[in-house]
């Protein structure tokens, strides 16, 4: 049964505006839906397709910019209300979503919420990963695409997953020098993944010509090594890499140092759970998905009343398998609320069904090589920082674990790793699998409570001045 | 844990500052005590509360305890082991309006009575106290006897002492039911486990409605939804403890630059539920009258805002001491200002069950217990 | 990394040569001149700049730069117009007094 909104509120906000979430949004949206859609970038893309400044020219058409491109277009000839520029920092259920815009605190109403807030990157530390100039592999991927800048003259790129060959050709592309790529896997694991990469023959083909290009580029490929420490010289980086084992952890075997200017380090992506873990929402644990999850059913509904989760946020997939999933929510959420007739809703959602099972054959055997192996968290300096913001170290980490430390929130209190502006959303995976080899609770030790706001809040934009005599208080605590 | 003799002398059930400061004096005393909690220790209030030790806000019958208390948290080191980061500040609470100047003057009357050292000063005094005050405040008042704790640090710093004391420490262990039987209480867990006392303490703030249920005592406690908001860390902009004298602003800096805004301005949760979420228009308000009171908190950005529970009793004073109608069972809790009063009123309850006249009076459970009915 | 002495514009070159940037603008960063691009994130301009370290840390007083790229880590911190905000989601703008995001 079709309720009428009460006049101004959405029937659906998509908080996210990366493949899942604009598809999602466009979905509800040609079923007659009124939906509003919101990112705190200036324009639709997400990650994946992340979008270059308006007054940038010239740039190549790649086929991931078609995508984001055609993206963009269909969206904006859509009827989505869209507000770019625009920060969420808290949702409440009901639901009720607070952002923040240049002019100041904007919020809504709305019967049915998608979260498409799709992945964030986790870095395994090293000594040194906190020196300037060492970056992220999927934060190089963004500042390659959406600012066309190179990390640096001479780059090192390493960790695991297909992030590291994207880059590395990205930055060749760009003009720059790759010193080497590093990777955890090995040959054969790539390889492996054979049968996925079937599914998509053209990403499969593509990965080939990028080694074969790396070679005749002359830059070195390591397999099965890993960073062991970063070390400032001067205005460079001296980076020791070092043989790994099959489960991650540092073996025996000749190290090799490289001097560059920059380094694109990155160990996966992880899904971003800020708004489910804020709402309750129940979450799963799937190492080769990225780790924690919203737990979600075939229409990719939480445990939360009226709240989806979707796109890599719901678990990596990778952004073909986002886009398919999108649409299966915006169409679900239009016949439960009426605009769509059960019948259409099947038709359409089974074809989409079919698509997307293929597309998430690909993104989950990528996403399985970016999974996080049991010796990257043994192997852990005990100097390295693993709270950025903090400089909690893991010495630091297993100390508070030996008195008695047994979960990711205890060890927040007891150390303040997680307190910090980040929040602990860039040590918060690591964090939790070091107190798991303590508690005996591998692969982790819960998540990090989430609680408001979701970045932090500039009390200047939350609030104007206003005459004390015009605030509306409570009454006065009793004498 | 199930044999017929019981394994241990006192069980405490809840592992907040109350029930962690009672069992560790009571371990000290030579009492072989289990402390219980269905979550980790210091947690909940105490671990999330805003560590502020004023004389200003607190209740005042219950000042005596709050200043022994605050001197219990500044010797922390000696008597804990840990320094839980408490650290002498003056206490300063403003007036805005003329309302707020009566209260002031009340709250400063009513405490100063009871022995806190507090005094009205003019806002040209405030203002070199804490430089980065309003100046449009028309009134304050000043307390030497102020300053603040590092409340999350409490947990780690009870639990090595409890350890060290040889309390057996049970986190993580939620508790369903209590049988009392002769000489003894059973202890049921959620997992099937039990533990069996002789004498019994419940300490569960919020908790303690179900607890007594448990007992068969029906005493309503009300659970508060505090709010508390932290910002990132800052250029050193204030000094002291300030407070608005409405009593819905707390405000310090630590020494690691982060300022913890607060003032019971409620959020949405329950026991059952915990905190739920904070209520926008009341954050936006604790903001304001921090932003108001210390101007340069414009500055600042906001990192994070959760919700604390806090319990009450029904005539809003301390319930501690003995249950009536049981054998050595005994409860603690649902005290204002809580954590700052939590390592005297734990001592005194420890005190008199270690057989010794506690030295300031406990707050008899009695009061808000109907006769127990007789079944026949 | 040096942070005492920016290159001169170009000098770098982690622009990519074939794309064309919007209309140049200049702020500054710690009173000292910073050409970029209208549209550029200040994060980048800066990078471009020589200028990668933008803050320290609180704690160990270590010099931090963009770290993530998405607004997320907070390791890009500079105080724009009075602002602390993320200098990696931040537009240049002409004229914009940008300094660095360490604490006091």
């Amino acid at each position: 049964m079709t309720v009428s909104p009460e006049s101004g509120a959405p029937d659906v906000l998509v908080i996210g505006a990366g493949p899942a979430g604009v598809e999602a949004a466009l979905a509800a949206s040609a079923a007659g839906l009124r939906v509003v859609l919101v990112d705190e970038a200036a324009a639709a893309g997400g990650q994946v397709y992340r979008a270059a400044p308006r007054s940038f020219t010239g740039m190549t058409a790649t086929p991931e910019s078609r995508l984001g491109d055609d993206l963009r277009r269909r969206l904006a000839e859509s009827a989505v209300e869209t507000h770019f520029g625009h920060l969420v920092w808290s949702v409440s259920l009901g639901f009720r979503v607070d952002a923040l815009a240049e002019g100041g605190p904007v919020s809504w109403s709305a019967r049915r919420l998608v979260v498409a807030s799709g992945a964030q990157e986790r870095v395994v530390p090293f000594p040194g990963w906190t020196l300037p100039g060492v970056i992220g592999l999927a934060g190089a991927t963004i500042l390659l695409k959406s600012q066309h800048m190179l990390p640096g003259r001479r780059t090192l790129v390493a960790g695991q997953g297909p992030l590291l060959l994207a880059v590395a050709i990205g930055i060749l592309k760009a003009g720059g020098e790759v010193a080497g790529v590093v990777d955890l896997a090995s040959r054969g694991e790539w390889l492996a993944t054979g049968a996925a990469l079937l599914s998509r023959p053209d990403l499969a083909a593509r990965g080939a010509g990028w080694v074969a290009q790396l070679h005749r580029r002359g830059v070195p490929l390591l397999y099965r090594q890993a960073i062991r420490r970063a070390t400032a010289r001067g205005d460079d980086i001296e980076v020791t890499v070092g043989p790994v084992e099959r489960t991650g952890g540092p073996a025996r075997g000749r190290e090799r140092n490289f001097t560059v200017d920059a380094v694109a380090a990155g160990n996966g992506l992880t899904a971003s759970t800020d708004v489910t873990r804020l709402l309750r929402a129940e979450h799963v644990f799937n190492e080769a998905r990225g780790g924690w999850m919203p737990q979600v059913d075939a229409e990719f509904r939480t445990s939360v009343d009226g709240l989806f989760a979707v796109g890599d946020g719901a678990g990596i997939a990778g952004a073909a398998a986002a886009a398919l999933h999108g649409r299966l929510v915006g169409l679900a959420i239009a016949r439960e609320l009426g605009a769509l007739a059960p019948a259409d809703h099947a038709t359409q959602s089974a074809s989409l069904r079919r698509s997307a099972r293929r597309a998430g054959q690909f993104g989950a055997a990528m996403a399985g090589l970016m999974a996080l192996r049991p010796g990257q968290v043994a192997g852990i300096a005990p100097e390295a920082v693993v709270c950025r913001c903090e400089d909690v170290t893991r010495r630091e980490i297993d100390a508070a674990c030996a008195e008695g430390v047994r979960s990711a929130n205890q060890l927040k209190a007891w150390t303040r790793c997680g307190m910090g502006p980040c929040q602990g959303r860039i040590c918060g995976d690591i964090a939790s699998a070091l107190v798991a080899r303590h508690a005996g609770t591998e692969p982790r030790a819960g998540m990090f409570t989430g609680r408001t706001p979701f970045r932090p809040l500039p009390v200047a934009q939350l609030i104007k001045p206003v005459d004390y005599a015009e605030l509306e208080l409570p009454p006065p605590a009793p004498l | 844990m199930s044999s017929s003799a019981p394994s241990f002398d006192v069980a405490v059930i809840g592992a907040g500052a109350m029930g962690a400061t009672a069992a560790l004096h009571l371990a000290r005393g030579g009492q072989r005590v289990a402390l219980i909690d269905r979550g980790e220790i210091c947690r909940q209030a105490s671990g999330v509360n805003a560590g502020t030790l004023t004389l200003h806000m607190t209740r005042a019958a219950l000042i005596p305890y709050a200043i022994r208390g605050r001197e219990l948290w500044m010797d922390a080191v000696n008597w804990l082991g840990m320094d839980v980061g408490a650290r002498a500040a003056p206490g300063l609470s403003l007036a805005f309006t003329e309302a707020e100047r009566e209260m002031l003057e009340k709250r400063a009357a009513a405490r100063t009575a009871m022995g806190a050292p507090i005094r009205l000063i003019t806002p040209t005094e405030a203002l070199a106290i804490e430089p980065g005050l309003n100046p449009s405040m028309i009134a304050a008042a000043f307390c030497e006897l102020d300053g603040h704790v590092t409340a999350y640090l409490t947990g780690r710093a009870y639990r090595k002492a409890l350890v060290a004391a040889g309390a057996g420490v049970f986190e993580n262990t939620p508790v369903t039911g209590i049988a009392p039987e002769a000489g003894r209480y059973v202890i049921r867990h959620q997992d099937g486990g039990r533990t069996v006392a002789r004498r019994l303490v419940l300490a569960g703030g919020v908790w303690l409605e179900t607890m007594l249920g448990w007992l068969g005592i029906a005493v309503p406690i009300k659970c508060l939804v505090n709010q508390l908001i932290v910002t990132e860390r800052m250029a050193p902009v204030m000094r002291s403890v300030v407070s608005i004298a409405n009593g819905l602003l707390s405000l310090k800096q630590f020494e690691n630059g982060t300022v913890l805004i607060g003032g019971g301005w409620q959020g949405l949760g329950d026991p059952v539920r915990g905190g739920v979420e904070a209520i926008p228009a009341n954050l936006m308000g604790n903001v304001q009258l921090a932003r108001h009171a210390l101007p340069a908190l414009g500055e600042s950005r906001i990192v994070r805002i959760w919700l604390g529970l806090e319990s009450e009793s029904p005539d809003a004073m301390p319930i501690i001491g003995q249950l009536p109608g049981l054998d050595e069972a005994y409860v603690i809790g649902c005290v204002h200002s809580g954590y700052t009063s939590a390592p005297y009123m734990g001592q005194l309850l420890a005190e008199r069950m270690l057989g010794n006249e506690p030295e300031m009076p406990l707050f008899d459970p009695a009061r808000l217990i109907g006769k127990l009915e007789d079944t026949h | 990394m040096n942070e005492s002495q920016p290159a001169a514009p170009g000098r770098c070159g982690l622009r990519e040569a074939a794309v064309r940037r919007g209309a140049p603008v200049r702020f500054t960063f710690e009173n000292r001149v910073v050409e970029a691009y209208e549209g550029e994130s200040l994060a980048a301009a800066l990078l471009a700049a020589g200028w990668s370290a933008l803050r320290d840390s609180p704690n160990g007083q270590q010099a931090r730069g963009a770290f993530c790229w998405m607004g997320l880590c907070q390791e890009c911190i500079v105080v724009v117009d009075g602002i602390r905000q993320p200098a990696c989601r931040t537009a240049c703008r002409a004229g914009l007094v940008v300094r660095k995001g360490t604490i006091g």
